[in-house]
């Protein structure tokens, strides 16, 4: 086995049995299960529980075959405004002519029984009515609402593993530079073995976690039947979201593992990775703005410019249609940028991680010949 | 052979000494395979810099490190074994595991890193801790774990700085047996200690540094012949007056009088003379120890 993969084994081995990270693995995808569970517990509810006293039943049911209704029948007003104000019913129908709520109407209802109330009034005198048909002419909005809440669930879920995963780096990189296992470590294998093990392995864990909770997130969904609302396509965006990762990741890391390599203590690290967090934190201000606004001018843009791109291009996928050839540009670019970062990050690890002691300044390393 | 020529090495200074600090001034020395080298020194001297060098830690300004009569390389480097002098070790990793770890970095495949794992835990008495993080051991314990490190992928050289510091008697015993055998084995062993009673006892030859430069350097015995002994005589109730006019420097301990003087000088008149003037009780010339040559040659 050569260097590179023995570097990343021990990372993935060590990490791997930590209590912290079977804890957070456990948590996130408990969150992502909940998620998945949420539209059916927190939308309005789908069953109405409809009184009468001295009145007919409406065709709700033929109306709205969606929605469930129970019946209950009141031998008088005074005992339905009881109940309503129990509880017990959400509307009562008093004499075919007067509804009765506990405040306002729950609008669906109130909509619902004036509409069948005409019909049915209508129709015994005769009158028929087509349904209107219902034709878009515009992008197919029936998958929206599922869009955005898939798209808010991943900006969420990938930026707490590329901060995540790329934190784990840049501390594995001071560890070794701090205890000297690093003079040891590269007299038996070169710069770019040991930095390519570490982003390697670590990556490998943030894949397990993102595999994990797209797993348990899609699951989840099918079990709970929202996944009935999803768009067509869900496998593409799910392995987009995999390939964006991978090279956001990629570009973090790389950038933390440089940026670490220039202190030597444990609590330097938040303050020289302080430019790369805002970094992270305005790609994922830009991804969440996204998601409500994902064919903005914002948005589009950004999700073509590196490393922004790799947040806001899947939530974008997530959250709308996106033509081909800006996915195919933004990868391409991305990939560029992947490509820059790792060669310019090498260079600053490799003349920077055995300077031990004060914090070396990047300006002399990128100098240095 | 080992050989370090003219390495020379300034490190960049700051804003309070604009001339930074010269910490090699053209040290130079060779060990051959199966020789165990101390290299002593006072803090500061240029022990660990030399040793970075060697290991390609730190680059030299100038000069030269060649093994096998040839420019060292990374390659050859790999063959080597290093403690350096900051330990390092991944605290939270299991004893057995490190050590297998880093023999299979060293490109030893998996059943002989953990074969030479399991035989050098015997070897320094960790067997009772292979299970344990390093966390958890002692510092004299840690130490030779660090060892074992060094010593895994059975090196053709081995570089140690301070391998002794802080190790109780018995430690020390097992560590410079261990070396020992390596060194038996044909390998050049090079370690710095300012545990020079130990350097004395263990090594073939030394290297005094001082400043950046080599001061002194070669095989124990050689070092005190040119340093010289000193002929030390002890005469019981001798008559007063009885060394007058001999060289060296006279004392007295209660009724005993002790002449120390040069061992280079007429040995034989002195007895003579000491014989006439009383009850002779030690005749005889003492080899420096080590730290006198030290402490001569750092002077």
């Amino acid at each position: 086995m050569n260097a590179l993969a023995l570097v990343a084994r021990r990372e993935i081995s060590t990490r791997i049995r930590t209590k912290a990270f079977i804890v957070s693995l456990l948590v996130t995808v408990l969150l992502v299960g909940a998620a998945a569970f949420a539209p059916k517990v927190l939308d309005r509810p789908d069953k109405y529980t409809v009184g009468t006293v001295n009145s007919q039943r409406l065709p709700l049911e033929a109306a709205a075959p969606d929605i469930e209704f129970a019946w209950k029948a009141f031998p008088d007003e005074a005992t339905a405004r009881k109940a309503l104000l129990d509880g017990d019913v959400d509307a009562v129908l008093v004499g075919g002519a007067k509804v009765l709520t506990d405040g306002e109407i729950e609008q669906e209802l109130g909509v619902l029984l004036q509409s069948t109330n005409r019909e049915v009034k209508l129709g015994a005198s005769g009158v028929r009515i087509e349904p209107l048909r219902m034709e878009s002419v515009g992008a197919d909005s029936r998958y929206q609402a599922a869009r955005t809440g898939i798209a808010v669930v991943l900006v969420l879920v990938l930026f707490m593993l590329l901060i995540g995963q790329a934190t784990m780096v840049a501390m594995g990189v001071v560890e070794e530079k701090g205890s000297r296992i690093v003079e040891i470590l590269l007299t038996s294998i070169r710069p770019w073995q040991l930095l390519g093990g570490k982003i390697v392995g670590l990556g490998a864990l943030g894949l397990v976690n993102l595999v994990a909770i797209l797993a348990v997130g899609v699951g989840a969904s099918v079990g709970s039947g929202v996944a009935t609302d999803f768009p067509p396509g869900m496998p593409g965006i799910v392995a987009g979201v995999v390939v964006w990762f991978v090279l956001g990741y990629a570009f973090f890391a790389t950038l933390a593992a440089a940026l670490a390599s220039l202190v030597s203590r444990q609590e330097e690290v938040g303050n020289v990775m302080s430019p790369l967090t805002m970094l992270i934190m305005i790609t994922y201000f830009v991804a969440f703005y996204a998601t409500s606004e994902p064919t903005g001018t914002l948005a589009t843009v950004m999700s073509m410019i590196p490393p922004f791109s790799s947040m806001v291009m899947p939530v974008r996928m997530a959250a709308a249609e996106v033509p081909l050839w800006e996915v195919g540009l933004a990868f391409a670019l991305m990939a560029v940028a992947v490509v820059a970062v790792l060669s310019i990050g090498a260079k600053v690890y490799e003349r920077a991680v055995l300077r031990t002691g004060a914090r070396v300044r990047l300006g002399d390393v990128l100098r240095a010949k | 052979m080992l050989e370090i020529s003219e390495l020379r090495k300034r490190f960049a200074g700051g804003p309070g000494a604009p001339e930074g600090k010269l910490a090699l001034d053209g040290i130079g020395f060779a060990v051959r395979p199966g020789e165990m080298f101390g290299f002593v020194g006072a803090n500061g001297a240029g022990k660990t810099t030399t040793m970075r060098i060697v290991m390609g830690v730190l680059q030299a300004d100038s000069g030269s490190v060649s093994w096998q009569g040839r420019p060292l390389t990374y390659d050859d480097r790999r063959r080597f074994g290093y403690m350096p002098e900051e330990r390092g070790l991944y605290q939270k990793m299991r004893v057995a595991e490190q050590i297998e770890y880093f023999g299979r970095l060293h490109g030893l495949s998996g059943p002989r890193a953990a074969q030479a794992a399991a035989a050098l835990i015997e070897r320094l008495d960790l067997g009772e801790r292979r299970g344990d993080a390093v966390e958890s051991l002692s510092l004299g314990n840690q130490q030779r774990v660090q060892l074992a490190v060094a010593l895994v992928h059975d090196p053709e050289v081995l570089i140690l700085d301070e391998p002794f510091s802080g190790l109780d008697p018995l430690a020390v015993d097992t560590l410079a047996t261990a070396l020992q055998e390596r060194c038996r084995g044909g390998v050049p062993v090079i370690f710095s200690s300012h545990q020079l009673d130990l350097v004395e006892r263990l090594c073939d030859s030394v290297g005094i540094v001082s400043s950046g430069r080599m001061v002194a350097s070669g095989t124990v015995a050689g070092l005190r012949a040119a340093e010289g002994g000193m002929l030390r005589v002890v005469v019981r109730d001798p008559a007063p007056g009885w060394a007058d006019g001999l060289p060296g420097e006279l004392s007295a301990e209660d009724d005993r009088q002790v002449l120390l003087v040069d061992a280079a000088g007429d040995g034989q008149e002195i007895l003579r003379r000491a014989m006439k003037a009383g009850h002779v009780e030690h005749f005889g010339v003492e080899q420096p120890t080590l730290t006198e040559i030290f402490k001569e040659a750092v002077a």
